[in-house]
């Protein structure tokens, strides 16, 4: 992934560039977090799929209570029309099973961004510990550490996590635990890229020689200098849980009954395609693609805006 | 270039090991254990000795080490993966059928894909920052964005039900069909070279960009080389590398992408059956199958390696 080469702190030359009379005069300084949500705010692009994710958000989870639609009683849902198509009543007409499309991508929508969310934060949490560490201690823990990864990568994904889906009953902790752990190896690999390359640098190395402790070093230095690529690494890592969730529930292994989740929603939709019940398919597929553009977005502006090079000093 | 080609095998060998010891582990941490499997296969209305029977013929009954030592004997010394809990069959046979068809539906769409992708590539490196790159780009960006099970319902929603009306792969296949009567593999073979396509073009642009700035481009084209002898011997000869090792990592996407094609499609190739065996709870068959696909994966980066040295001189003679 790119921001591995570049160094998380700026080169010499480009620290005073900034630097006119009026900033070296004031003494107030803008704290960081308020010079990165600028960079971030003028991506027009990021501001979109953030207005985008807020709206989608909102709708999954306080939509139901404006427009509540049975749901989970699936006895009662087949006692109206299947396969209705949009009206006054229904906005996005009826699935298979009889649900309201509309209360069910909401619905759906819940598991599918709750489950994401959580499940991309493991990813990212487990891939910066082993991947600090791995690359902090260095030596023979980390050649251990990487042969170990190296055989994680090398079973592909999907089947890890099919093997996984079979073995464990599925239900929506079993799912998020999942994705959860095969997700971060590839994480993994990048934190360690930082730590590895951080702890060459100079200011590593002082502290070091002043006697400082791992821990400390690893908390103050290594951790703050590659904060970029943590966060950017985290919004792809949510991005891709919600894609792989997706993805088998599509398989017909995600979330089981009486939850569901856009994959889950698309594989039975799909069985009507024959039939041309767009509005079981696109809705639904629109919604979760823009879903995944957007987080992508985000964590492309979010990169932009912890790259140190951007800030004014 | 042999004793890193040796390293990087011996390497090769210790991940393959890793990972048969630690799919060979997973059962173990079902809930409830082993004894759980025999329960979710037979039901739970199963009488004891029916339980017991099945325990013994998968031999459940033996310790760890026993059982991970018969497996790897039976893997390395009688090229057997176990037996199916459902139908019994070894896992082996069951691989067997189906192999062949994922091999033919990835091979086809593999060779389309370096045919189409790599020209493309090269075009659009050349003809940087035109409207012929950007449309290709923007193009090229929806695919690579695109999850894959959708790219196959949305293919089928407008070509087998939409403005055409292609036929699908029909339920039963022989290897060879797709060869005697393609018609219906269009759509599968179409819709796994474009998810492919994306990816590998948008790697072949940034080569050929990096390669275009070189000296040594400067002077074919100083000595009068005519664009089409400077883009094609000395341009894509040298973008070619980096693709190589593309290309070994790739394997397994391509892998994972036919699963979802074919389940899509219903394709019965090796993907089907995985989906199809992890349904029906039958781990050995998915087991096998996992392990299979990473030795193909490890086989491919070993083969990426072999290949670079063959076209880049400079690794053969440097060993690294």
């Amino acid at each position: 992934m790119s921001g591995l080469g570049d160094l998380p702190f700026p080169p010499a030359d480009t620290l005073t560039l900034e630097t006119s009379d009026e900033s070296t005069q004031s003494t107030a300084v803008i704290p960081m977090w308020r010079q990165r949500l600028r960079i971030f705010r003028q991506n027009k692009l990021a501001m979109a799929s953030a207005g985008y994710l807020v709206f989608i958000v909102l709708l999954c989870f306080l939509g139901p209570r404006i427009h509540p639609t049975n749901q989970t009683n699936q006895a009662q849902a087949l006692l109206q029309t299947i396969n209705a198509a949009p009206s006054a009543h229904d906005w996005l007409g009826t699935d298979i099973s009889g649900y309201d499309v509309l209360g069910r991508i909401m619905y759906g929508g819940e598991y599918s961004l709750t489950l994401g969310a959580v499940a991309g934060l493991i990813t990212i949490v487990v891939g910066t510990l082993y991947g600090m560490v791995a690359g902090f201690v260095g030596g023979i823990t980390d050649s251990i550490l990487m042969r170990l990864l190296d055989a994680f990568l090398s079973i592909p994904l999907l089947f890890l996590l099919i093997t996984l889906v079979t073995i464990f009953p599925p239900s929506t902790a079993v799912i998020i635990t999942i994705i959860g752990v095969t997700g971060w190896f590839a994480n993994a690999r990048i934190i360690r890229g930082d730590a590895l390359l951080i702890r060459k640098l100079e200011y590593t190395q002082a502290a070091q020689a002043m006697g400082a402790s791992r821990w400390h070093i690893i908390r103050r230095h290594v951790f703050p200098n590659s904060m970029s690529n943590i966060v950017t690494v985290a919004t792809f890592s949510v991005a891709d849980a919600i894609l792989f969730l997706t993805t088998l529930g599509y398989l017909g292994l995600g979330i089981p009954l009486p939850g569901t989740d856009w994959g889950t929603m698309l594989s039975n939709s799909s069985q009507n395609l024959a039939n041309g019940f767009w509005w079981q398919i696109y809705p639904t597929a629109i919604i979760f693609i823009l879903v995944i553009v957007a987080i992508t977005y985000i964590g492309e502006a979010l990169r932009d805006a912890f790259e140190v090079r951007l800030l004014e000093r | 270039m042999g004793a890193y080609l040796i390293r990087r095998f011996l390497q090769s060998i210790l991940v393959f090991f890793l990972v048969l010891i630690f799919t060979f582990s997973l059962p173990y941490f079902e809930p409830g254990g082993l004894n759980a499997i025999a329960i979710d296969i037979l039901g739970n209305h199963a009488p004891p000795a029916t339980i017991h029977a099945f325990n013994v013929t998968n031999g459940f009954t033996e310790n760890y080490f026993v059982r991970l030592w018969q497996y790897v004997d039976g893997l390395i010394f009688h090229g057997s993966l176990g037996y199916s809990y459902k139908t019994s069959q070894p896992v082996w046979t069951i691989i067997g059928i189906y192999v062949p068809r994922t091999i033919w539906l990835a091979l086809i769409s593999l060779v389309l894909t370096i045919v189409i992708a790599l020209p493309l590539g090269l075009i659009q490196a050349a003809r940087r920052n035109t409207f012929l790159d950007y449309s290709a780009t923007s193009v090229l960006f929806i695919m690579y964005g695109i999850p894959a099970f959708l790219l196959c319902l949305l293919l089928q929603s407008f070509f087998s039900y939409g403005i055409t009306h292609l036929p699908l792969p029909p339920t039963s296949i022989n290897a060879f069909q797709i060869f005697t009567d393609p018609v219906p593999f269009i759509l599968p073979v179409a819709s796994l070279t474009l998810l492919s396509l994306a990816f590998l073009s948008r790697f072949m642009r940034s080569a050929v960009l990096d390669v275009l700035v070189q000296d040594y481009i400067r002077t074919a084209k100083a000595k009068g080389c005519s664009e089409l002898r400077v883009l094609a011997r000395h341009a894509f000869r040298n973008a070619i590398g980096p693709i190589i090792i593309i290309l070994g990592v790739f394997l397994p996407g391509l892998l994972g992408g036919a699963l979802i094609i074919e389940y899509s499609f219903n394709y019965q190739g090796l993907g089907y059956e995985t989906v199809a065996s992890a349904l029906n709870l039958d781990t050995p068959t998915v087991l096998g199958i996992t392990l299979l696909v990473t030795i193909f994966t490890l086989l491919g980066n070993l083969l990426a390696d072999i290949m670079l040295g063959v076209v880049n001189p400079r690794v053969r003679v440097e060993g690294k």
